[in-house]
């Protein structure tokens, strides 16, 4: 067929070939911010009703190719920036030879910002009944943090961004409006340009030791490796009403990253280095020799280039960065290299069509000390937790009480154990996204996307005969290793009619999504092998396992936009979804939303009274159901077959559930957007009332049916609560600029019903110790664990087991910014707090076990008890959670235009602190949480269980960046 | 150029509708449906019920090791309160134990209902094993819990109940068995049932058969490192670089009974699960209970003899430091023990590991002499010996707390999906005579005159309380 002829050589040939057919005329302009009347850079322009647009360079300017002159009359370009209120401007002849200035009004209300995600095509944010939050590149371009979640901590308003541990690599907890499901991780659904990414929702299920939520991994994230290079902007969507459109996966909200595909004209190169020292927050370790032990100060480097330009015809955009950082664990156990790759193009094929394709690659390998409690050493447990007194020769747990010689000998087991661990980790993943945009009418615009996200992670443990006799263990040395394939397919397909008559406006929106994924993980080890020797070949035995997960899922959706007087919208859509995860009974499911949108100060009589104080109203409420869908192949009852003796050995699989389907949660939300005092102040509230039906428990049937822990819907999880956040314009002067984001978010989570199944543990240890548990009546993950009473003389009478000791989930969030400019110098700061949440110090608790400390247990007890309950009074060892952390302190200094000369047209030279200030009401880091638990379900987590896990380092980092 | 549009959104169309394919998935995994009537079916189900056992006993053996006396966790590893023992319902590892036991008889009833009628390669000596192994399930759940379900979330049956059902089956698979050995295995699997109920006449015709036909029997149940079976009880005793589990001092000589040399993963030691030297406890204990202390001597006597011809091996046993919550374990073979205050202190109990290699009794082991046995000269004499080599003879093979008179409660997961469980049987049965707060374990030891001195010995506290329930059942 002829259709085969249409390949990306043929569009680009034809690129070519069209470019002398017109005779063509240039715009030449400038963008501004009116008030500072700095320019903007990467303000998109577009030629309004058609594809063809621009955007402006790293200095404002743009060059914008038009039609002929005699078609040009009435042509009107559309000026949008993230932050800025959008501008139109009609062409006239005399613009067509002097230099356009544009000058765009600072928005912080954002009210007639277009979007994207959650909507199918763009929308502006007026029509939208639901809440929005964009990043632009410009809020996130000093932070020298080379982590996309690590990017957005204390960005998002009413999401909260946790890194669970300060080992290289280690997930983030994200949470936002409280934890919908006790199944599911909270991690939005992200995607890059229209196509989902793997953020690592099937749990690592062979054994991965160093990711794989068990006790001695630190579990890793996918999320660490989605390069940051070249990024547009972000938009968040909460999940409910917001997220209806993409159906079954999408309980948690959406993280999109729209990547940059053009710059304007000629090439305009940028390059950055940021240089500093890396040093290990020490202020939770309970020894002050512990930081003597295990750790070391690091070094952090990141040197990026890139470069873009383009006309309106063809866009590119490149960023590249190769980052290192040692670590702050001795021997550069923690070592982390990453190589980052993102190229983006954007071509008009014909004058209605456009192409857009982006690519990255990233490379990234990583280090990883033992942590957790793996029953042999590991260094925080070994020196923290008393567990000293047992490893190697056997010392006196309590460090600080050592001799300088018996501190030595100590030391020097340590530096032995730590030097031969050899832990790493490896990801190459690859990722793109191609899109066709046709607009064959003013008012019709149809997308068709498709992208995959391919991810290779491969890790390596290799435990020595050297360790294992250094430890004094009589095991062999062995090497294992864990590959994690993952591939993801998105395709995507939507138009969207625009269409006005008199007052009303449609905005009719029609697509169909199909994503799959499939997981591979392999575990090949070998045992009995040499010491450096690192094939699975070489070893004496070798074993390996294999692990397969593959879904598909598949949906149409429409929503239709109803405006009327461009202040009154109504907002109404519906996805149906199929999806190979579901039981065979369950067929195709529904997801609806309904909303409206009031622009109160859009009525006549408010333009009219034109109050100084109060500029926007935007009043909207909304409902609409998200889901998570269920484990990929739970639905079937199957024979699991294992080897047992050199034969095939069958027992009882899944229990199977022809009535599996995804858990459901009704998001009911009201809210209001104000401009206030000249809009120099932004005020967003909502309330939102969220209840997760037919919730996915793994819960356990009754021990005298054998079976295992099965999957079923019967759940309901509430959580309401909340959100403000404020955006405030403190002092607006030639000189000065101050502002201040600032935001707060409660929660109230509650497990409304376990549909009469018993509680069950996310994580921990056992019921007689701590777990952090699923009750009916408590919320999702509490910790559980022995309640001690205290008689008169201070010493235990009685315990009561799996006592609810406290909620891991904090009852209020939020995040605080404020950046200060002055003439070319700029400050900024971001911090993030919690309250109203608890933690297990399991550490202190263990202390106990083998006599490093009686920390926090009445004098009486220990005196006619001893330590002998040290697991009966566990409430003695939860402390509040509650947390004030600054993540980043910077400040940016531009070096004035006047001094660069022709080459360069920018410099700054910035210092930035990462991590540099922890305020928390417990001894021990919130943060820094026992990676899963031996017992848990893997998947769904709070964190609130605190053992053996490193802190993230603070980072001190010098950044110098220039564009020429 | 329109046609190339029209081209192009015609690829697209195209490209959705082929999507069809992109939303099918397959499954690789096993439907029971399609396992059910394949060649060697029933064969592959059998092998998987010989790993369900051996996961079995890795649930029970090792934590009822270290409920008994036998040993201590002196580690965080395991479970820290079974010890003590204070064992709750809310307890996982309850939970794990039932579980595991309770999927061992559901997979014979699945394997003899659905798999073996299903399959034409079935034959009697496979049902034979079938009904056997499911038999065995419904023995150590009768031995290690007071009250179960006899099916899935069904009534709670005492344990009289599922021994009567453990013989049912055990006498389903001697019908069909045609392996004299197995037959002989099988015959002293029904004594023990008998045992347990008391049922003295039953309990010594099946033991006196094993006695006169194989006294050397030996039933092991093998483990498979490679493939994610190993012996926990060797790991906590053996392979773990921190001595997770430390033997009572006076039990020192008979640690570790499991044991690798080189790779752990290759070489898994077999746990036994039923040995000739039973059928001699069987009848010297029913020699007692008729009153015949003379016949309780000889039965003892001949089963020194049976010990002494189990195999032994030499190893190397120096990593066991016995360091941990307690770092006082006794480490030199000049240590002498008293069983407790009022013993006498003895010599040969406590091994110096670092002197060289140890002597193991991978089968059974014991202190006891002949000249022990010709010195007692009293009933409750004989039976304190008795007591004391069934406690060696079994030692690491999970049947001291059973015979200390403990059990387990029905799970408190059991009790939220089962309405027929009532408060009562979610409590474990520790007897009052049991001292609590780790002191089965306990001793004092006297580094200056090389003396340890046990707190309690629970063989004379079990002479004291003979008549007692759940203890020496042909006694009564």
């Amino acid at each position: 067929m002829k259709l085969y002829k249409v390949s990306l050589l043929a569009i680009l040939l034809w690129i070519v070939n069209t470019h002398p057919l017109f005779a063509q005329e240039k715009v030449h302009g400038v963008v501004k911010d009116a008030k500072s009347k700095n320019t903007i850079p990467g303000v998109s322009i577009q030629i309004a009703g058609t594809q063809n647009g621009t955007s402006t360079d790293v200095n404002g300017n743009f060059l914008l190719t038009l039609a002929p002159v005699t078609q040009n009359n009435g042509v009107t370009l559309v000026f949008t920036a993230v932050g800025y209120m959008p501008v139109s401007k009609v062409l006239n002849s005399a613009d067509r030879t002097a230099l356009l200035i544009i000058e765009m009004q600072e928005d912080m209300v954002k009210l007639d910002e277009v979007v994207v995600t959650g909507q199918g095509l763009n929308v502006s944010k007026r029509r939208l009944s639901t809440n929005v939050t964009t990043i632009s590149a410009e809020q996130i371009k000093h932070l020298p943090v080379n982590r996309i979640d690590q990017l957005l901590q204390s960005q998002i308003p009413n999401a909260q961004i946790k890194l669970s541990g300060g080992q290289a690599g280690s997930t983030t907890i994200i949470q936002s409006r409280g934890l919908n499901s006790a199944f599911a991780n909270s991690t939005p659904i992200i995607y890059v340009d229209g196509v989902r990414m793997d953020n690592l929702n099937t749990a690592p299920t062979i054994g991965m030791s160093l990711s794989g939520g068990i006790s001695q991994g630190a579990a890793t994230s996918a999320l660490a490796d989605i390069p940051v290079e070249n990024i547009e902007r972000i938009e968040f969507i909460n999940g409910g009403a917001a997220t209806t459109l993409y159906g079954s996966d999408a309980a948690n909200g959406v993280l999109q990253i729209f990547t940059k595909k053009n710059g304007s004209g000629k090439a305009s190169f940028n390059a950055s280095a940021d240089v500093g020292r890396e040093y290990a927050t020490n202020e939770y370790l309970y020894f002050d020799r512990t930081k003597d032990l295990l750790f070391q100060d690091g070094f952090y480097n990141r040197y990026s280039v890139g470069m873009d330009g383009g006309n309106s015809d063809f866009g590119y955009s490149m960023g590249a960065s190769y980052n290192k950082s040692t670590g702050v664990l001795i021997h550069n156990q923690n070592q982390l290299e990453k190589i980052d790759f993102r190229v983006g193009f954007s071509a008009k094929v014909l004058s209605d069509l456009t192409y857009e394709s982006s690519f990255s690659y990233n490379n990234q390998g990583l280090r990883r000390g033992r942590n957790g409690n793996s029953g042999g050493y590991s260094g925080l447990w070994f020196a923290e937790d008393g567990a000293s007194k047992i490893i190697g020769p056997g010392f006196n747990p309590v460090l600080d009480e050592l001799s300088e010689a018996e501190f030595a000998r100590v030391k020097s087991f340590v530096d032995s154990a730590e030097v031969l661990q050899n832990n790493t980790s490896k990801v190459n993943r690859f990722t793109t996204s191609q899109s066709l945009k046709f607009q064959p009418l003013k008012e019709l615009l149809i997308k068709g996307a498709f992208g995959i996200d391919s991810r290779q992670q491969r890790e390596q443990s290799v435990v020595s005969m050297a360790f294992n006799r250094h430890i004094r263990s009589n095991n062999v040395g062995s090497l294992s290793n864990y590959d994690r394939n993952y591939l993801g397919l998105t395709l995507d397909l939507t138009g969207q009619y625009d269409y006005r008559i008199n007052d009303f406006s449609f905005l009719t929106t029609l697509g169909g999504q199909l994503f799959r994924t499939e997981d591979r993980q392999i575990a090949y080890i070998g045992q009995d092998i040499r010491d450096g020797a690192l094939t699975v070949s070489q070893a004496a035995t070798r074993t390996s396992s294999e692990f397969y997960a593959e879904v598909a899922n598949y949906g149409l959706f429409l929503q239709e936009n109803i405006g009327f007087k461009n202040r009154y919208f109504l907002d109404m859509g519906i996805r149906g979804d199929g999806n190979s995860a579901f039981g065979s009974s369950i067929g195709v499911q529904y997801y609806p939303k309904v909303g409206f949108s009031y622009i109160l100060t859009s009525e006549p009589f408010f333009a009219d009274w034109n109050p100084k104080f109060i500029n926007t109203i935007k009043i909207r409420a909304n409902y609409g159901v998200a889901g998570n869908f269920p484990t990929p192949f739970a639905n079937e009852r199957t024979i699991a077959f294992d080897g047992f003796l050199g034969g095939q050995a069958a027992t009882f699989g899944q229990p199977g559930n022809p009535d599996l389907r995804p858990e459901k949660t009704h998001s009911r939300e009201a809210g209001v957007d104000l401009g206030l005092l000249n809009n120099k102040v932004s005020l967003t509230v909502n309330y939102f009332n969220n209840r997760t039906e037919d919730a996915l428990f793994v819960v356990p049937p009754a021990a005298s049916s054998g079976e295992p822990n099965v999957l079923r819907n019967i759940g309901v999880i509430s959580n309401k609560g909340w959100e403000f956040s404020t955006t405030v314009a403190l002092l607006e002067r030639k000189d000065w600029d101050v502002r201040l984001r600032a935001s707060a978010n409660t929660i109230d989570n509650l497990v409304v019903s376990t549909g009469g199944a018993p509680s069950f543990n996310l994580s921990g240890m056992s019921s007689r110790t701590i777990q952090i548990v699923v009750k009916e009546g408590y919320p999702v993950g509490y910790i559980s664990g022995n309640y001690g009473t205290f008689g008169p003389e201070g010493t235990l009478v009685s315990t009561t087991p799996q006592s609810f000791l406290g909620s891991t989930l904090p009852e209020l969030t939020g995040s605080a910014g404020l950046n200060v400019a002055y003439k070319n110098l700029s400050f900024f700061a971001n911090a993030d707090y919690q309250a109203g949440g608890y933690l297990s110090n399991w550490d202190k608790q263990f202390r106990i076990n083998y006599g490093a400390s009686t920390e926090g247990v009445p004098a009486e007890e220990i005196a006619i008890n001893g330590t002998a309950n040290w697991l009966n009074y566990s409430q003695l060892f939860v402390e509040k959670s509650d947390f004030l952390k600054v993540r980043t302190v910077g400040l940016v200094y531009a070096v004035d235009k006047r001094f660069l000369g022709n080459v360069l047209k920018n410099l700054s030279i910035g210092f930035t602190a990462v991590n540099p200030l922890n305020f928390t009401a417990s001894a021990s880091d919130p943060e820094a949480v026992m990676p899963g638990g031996a017992q848990g379900q893997g998947s769904a987590t709070t964190g609130g269980l605190n053992y053996a896990a490193y802190s993230a380092p603070r980072q001190f980092i010098g950044s110098v960046k220039i564009n020429f | 150029m329109h046609t190339y549009i029209k081209q192009l959104l015609y690829a697209a169309i195209l490209t959705g509708l082929s999507g069809c394919s992109l939303v099918e998935v397959q499954n690789p995994n096993v439907t029971d449906e399609s396992f059910l009537g394949t060649p060697q079916s029933e064969a592959i189900w059998l092998n998987g019920m010989n790993r369900q056992l051996a996961v079995t006993l890795n649930n029970t053996v090792h934590f009822t090791e270290i409920a008994s006396d036998n040993y201590y966790n002196n580690s965080s590893l395991s479970n820290k309160v079974f010890d003590i023992p204070n064992i709750l319902y809310s307890d996982l590892d309850v939970d794990n134990m039932q579980r595991s036991i309770a999927r061992l008889s559901q997979m014979a009833d699945y394997g003899l209902h659905n798999v073996a009628p299903a399959s034409r390669e079935t034959t009697d000596n496979i049902k034979a094993d079938m009904h056997f192994i499911g038999g065995y399930a419904y023995l150590i759940g009768a031995e290690l819990y007071e009250n179960l379900p006899l099916t899935a979330g069904g009534p709670v049956a005492s344990a009289a109940e599922r021994l009567q059902k453990a013989i049912e089956y055990i006498k389903a698979a001697d019908a069909l068995q045609n392996d004299p050995v197995k037959k002989q295995q099988y015959a002293l699997a029904l004594a023990r049932a008998y045992y347990n109920l008391g049922d003295k006449q039953n309990a010594v015709a099946y033991a006196d058969n094993v006695v006169k036909n194989n006294p050397m029997l030996l039933l092991q149940v093998a483990f498979d490192g490679v493939n994610g079976v190993s012996n926990t009880m060797q790991t906590y005793t053996f392979s773990s670089s921190t001595n997770t589990y430390a033997p009572l001092p006076r039990l020192d000589f008979l640690d570790p009974k499991y044991y690798h040399v080189g790779n752990a993963s290759t070489d898994q030691k077999p746990i036994a699960i039923l040995k000739g030297e039973e059928a001699f406890l069987i009848l010297a204990e029913a020699a007692l209970g008729n009153n015949n202390v003379d016949e309780a001597k000889t039965v003892l006597k001949s089963l020194l003899e049976v010990v002494k011809r189990r195999p032994v091996a030499s190893i190397d046993a120096k990593l066991a430091q016995r360091k941990g919550n307690r770092s006082d374990y006794p480490l030199l073979a000049t240590v002498e023990v008293k069983f407790d205050k009022a013993s006498p202190a003895r010599s040969g109990f406590v091994l110096d590991r670092q002197a060289g290699n140890i002597t193991v009794y991978t089968v059974s082991g014991s202190s006891v002499t002949e000249a022990d046995i010709d010195g007692a000269t009293t009933s409750d004499q004989v039976l304190y010996l008795l007591c004391l080599m069934r406690q060696e003879i079994f030692m690491s093979e999970g049947r001291r707390m059973t015979d200390l008179g403990m059990r387990f409660p029905v799970s408190q997961v059991e009790q939220q999906n089962n309405k027929n469980v009532n408060a009562e049987h979610t409590q474990a049965i520790i007897p009052s005579y049991i001292p609590g707060q780790l002191g089965m374990d306990d001793f004092t030891y006297d580094k200056a005159t090389g003396l340890v001195t046990m707190e309690v010995d629970m063989n004379k506290v079990l002479v004291q309380n003979k008549t007692a329930d759940r203890v020496l059942p042909l006694l009564k």
